[in-house]
């Protein structure tokens, strides 16, 4: 402060200026001086704002100081003004004072006098500058806040995803042109009203309800999909979130809607693409396959035995064919949910014992042990019967086709809590630590000289582990290069609580 | 032997092959080439047996099956269906096998092996 201070004297006696000067400059303050009133305004015109402080004596030839005072009052109401009157005319001083100046104080003064006054009007001075500055800043945020709302008040605009905001009463608060899009419902008739009252898909309301209502305190977002309209045409993904203050205390919901629309488009339309593909190309591939059964089985005429071989692989690179195109809609059918829509009790222990009993002349052909040992007392799940008998002639197959004659393989079926958990084990050549992570991958085959044999299409585990998310299961695998490999696969048990019987007969 | 089979389905190349099978085996063949011509010729036949496919475009092979089997002149003739697996995959080989889908007396995937065709053709035959 002292570095900046300016203090302007306006004092038509030498002596006086002088005096001044000396004592103010003394403490480190800026001191210029004027002899009388106009020049003394051309200083203050000529630094505006930077003249903290005036020294005025009142009693000067020409323009008078109580007309100069007026005159700085003019150029600046803020300016702070101390005036020095002469002779001790208290009256002057009070007119001065009610003419807008801070202080006086008179000759003669001591310096510490002329310190103290100065002082004091400077402290005065500098509270000024606060109360300015935190005026501006006070503006500035304003002014911020303001931008800072117009700008996000466009990018929601903007954006494609609509956005719902509900405040704690479930009154919608904020919407945007895409929600009002969405929900097909003018944003007008959104904003201000109670969520439940403006035909909002019964679903998400139930979310907004539930996420305005959240206990926990972590953050919690509910993600949906919601169709919209009778048509079926528009499907919206919604995403909803509750808003907390500062304590935590639920102050309203955001929901963010996602068309998806188009999604759903293209997958079905993939799914539809598959399963075209599938059948134009499985029909006549069969047809060709049967040919080459009959040629082979000599029902047209004897062929060479270089004919025989050759069409015999012809014959295996059909059957791969037929082979991948029939994972492929397996996988087609899982993606548009239809494999596992008809859930029923199942027992775990009736269909892999049935597994066993029909693929064990395969294991028998290739002088393999199978093994089936069930320890479950429970052994049910809700399930889709026929993915289940899929999934475990998918695993023991696999584990026939890589296991060297004369292994074994352990099918076990066990209780694990609440889970049943079913492990097959073999003691065939493995599976490489890099591949692991990538066998439930679509079409990836493990690849090396002992698997280069082994028909496969890369589609089988990527089905099973598809049919085991699609029961709420999970699927493990451990396996050792050279000694086998076990798959786990937990299922949740059937609950048989009352309320879930219900449920299963509504559904 | 002797006995009269008939096989429906529309791709022709099948038909042959099937036939060829069919004839190896000595029994007498009769051709339809689609599932209303197959209605036709087994109410004209009397076949002793139906090797039917599934997915024909005219009428299929499911249909083909209830109408024959709610004729009581026909309903006694076994049916052989060859399905495309593809029309019901999770309908795995036990539901197939178990016949507890359709009324057909049995199953069998395409493509056929001549061997498991004969050998399922001379099982539904012995039944009668």
């Amino acid at each position: 402060m002292p570095d900046k201070v300016k203090i302007l004297i306006i004092d038509d006696e030498q002596v006086m200026r002088d005096g001044c000067t000396r004592i103010l400059s003394r403490d480190g303050w800026t001191v210029i001086t004027a002899e009388n009133g106009h020049q003394g305004l051309d200083e203050i015109r000529r630094h505006p704002s930077e003249i903290d402080l005036i020294l005025l004596d009142l009693m000067m030839p020409g323009l008078s100081g109580m007309e100069t005072l007026e005159r700085i009052r003019e150029i600046d109401s803020n300016l702070l003004v101390v005036v020095i009157t002469g002779h001790a005319t208290v009256e002057s001083a009070v007119e001065a004072m009610k003419k807008g100046a801070y202080d006086f104080t008179s000759k003669p003064f001591t310096p510490d006098q002329l310190r103290l006054v100065v002082r004091r009007a400077l402290e005065r001075r500098l509270l000024q500058k606060e109360t300015e500055f935190l005026r501006r800043e006070r503006e500035r945020s304003l002014r911020d806040i303001a931008a800072e709302k117009s700008k996000l008040k466009t990018i929601i605009n903007c954006m494609g995803d609509g956005v719902l905001v509900c405040d704690s009463e479930s009154c919608i608060a904020l919407t945007n042109p895409a929600a009002s899009r969405m929900l097909a419902m003018p944003e007008l008739q959104l904003l201000g009203s109670i969520s439940s009252e403006c035909n909002l898909p019964p679903e998400l309301l139930t979310t907004i309800e539930k996420s305005l209502n959240t206990l926990d305190s972590g953050y919690v977002s509910i993600s949906q999909e919601l169709c919209i309209g009778n048509t079926a045409n528009l499907y919206l993904r919604a995403h909803t979130a509750p808003v907390r203050s500062d304590s935590g205390e639920i102050m309203g919901s955001v929901t963010v809607l996602q068309d998806i629309s188009y999604l759903k488009e293209l997958d079905k339309m993939k799914s539809d693409f598959i399963a075209m593909v599938a059948h134009e190309l499985r029909a006549p591939i069969a047809t060709v396959e049967q040919q080459l059964n009959v040629i082979l089985n000599k029902m047209a005429g004897e062929i060479t035995e270089k004919q025989e071989q050759l069409l015999s692989r012809a014959k295996e690179r059909t059957k791969g064919v037929l082979d991948l195109i029939r994972d492929l809609l397996d996988l087609s059918k899982i993606e548009a949910g239809k494999m596992v829509q008809y859930k029923e009790s199942v027992s775990l222990q009736e269909v892999v014992s049935r597994v066993v009993e029909l693929i064990n002349i395969e294991a028998a052909a290739k002088k393999i042990s199978l093994e089936f040992v069930s320890t479950s007392a429970t052994p049910h799940i809700n399930a889709d019967r026929n993915s289940m008998e899929g999934i475990f002639t998918n695993l023991i197959s696999n584990a026939i086709k890589y296991t060297q004659e004369g292994g074994s393989i352990l099918v076990r079926l066990e209780d694990d809590n609440s889970f049943v958990k079913i492990s097959v084990t073999d003691t065939g050549i493995g599976i490489k630590q890099e591949d692991i992570s990538r066998i439930f991958d679509r079409f990836y085959r493990v690849k090396s000289s002992e698997t280069r044999q082994i028909v496969g299409t890369g589609l089988g585990l990527s089905i099973v582990k598809s049919i085991v998310d699609a029961h709420l299961g999970s699927i493990m695998v451990e396996s050792e290069e050279g000694r086998g490999t076990t798959f786990t696969i937990l299922f949740p048990k059937e609950v048989k609580s009352a309320e879930c019987a219900v449920e299963n007969v509504l559904t | 032997m002797g006995k009269k089979i008939l096989v429906v389905d529309d791709d022709p190349d099948l038909v042959e092959t099937t036939s060829i099978i069919l004839k190896s085996k000595k029994y007498d063949v009769i051709a339809a080439y689609g599932g209303i011509e197959g209605l036709e010729k087994a109410r004209n036949e009397k076949p002793d047996l139906i090797v039917l496919d599934v997915m024909m475009p005219d009428k299929d092979g499911y249909t083909v099956c209830r109408e024959l089997k709610a004729d009581p002149d026909l309903s006694g003739i076994p049916v052989l269906l060859l399905t495309a697996v593809v029309a019901n995959i999770p309908t795995t080989r036990f539901t197939q096998r178990m016949g507890m889908e359709t009324e057909a007396d049995d199953y069998i995937d395409k493509p056929v092996e001549p061997r498991v065709l004969v050998e399922r053709i001379e099982a539904l035959l012995a039944k009668q």
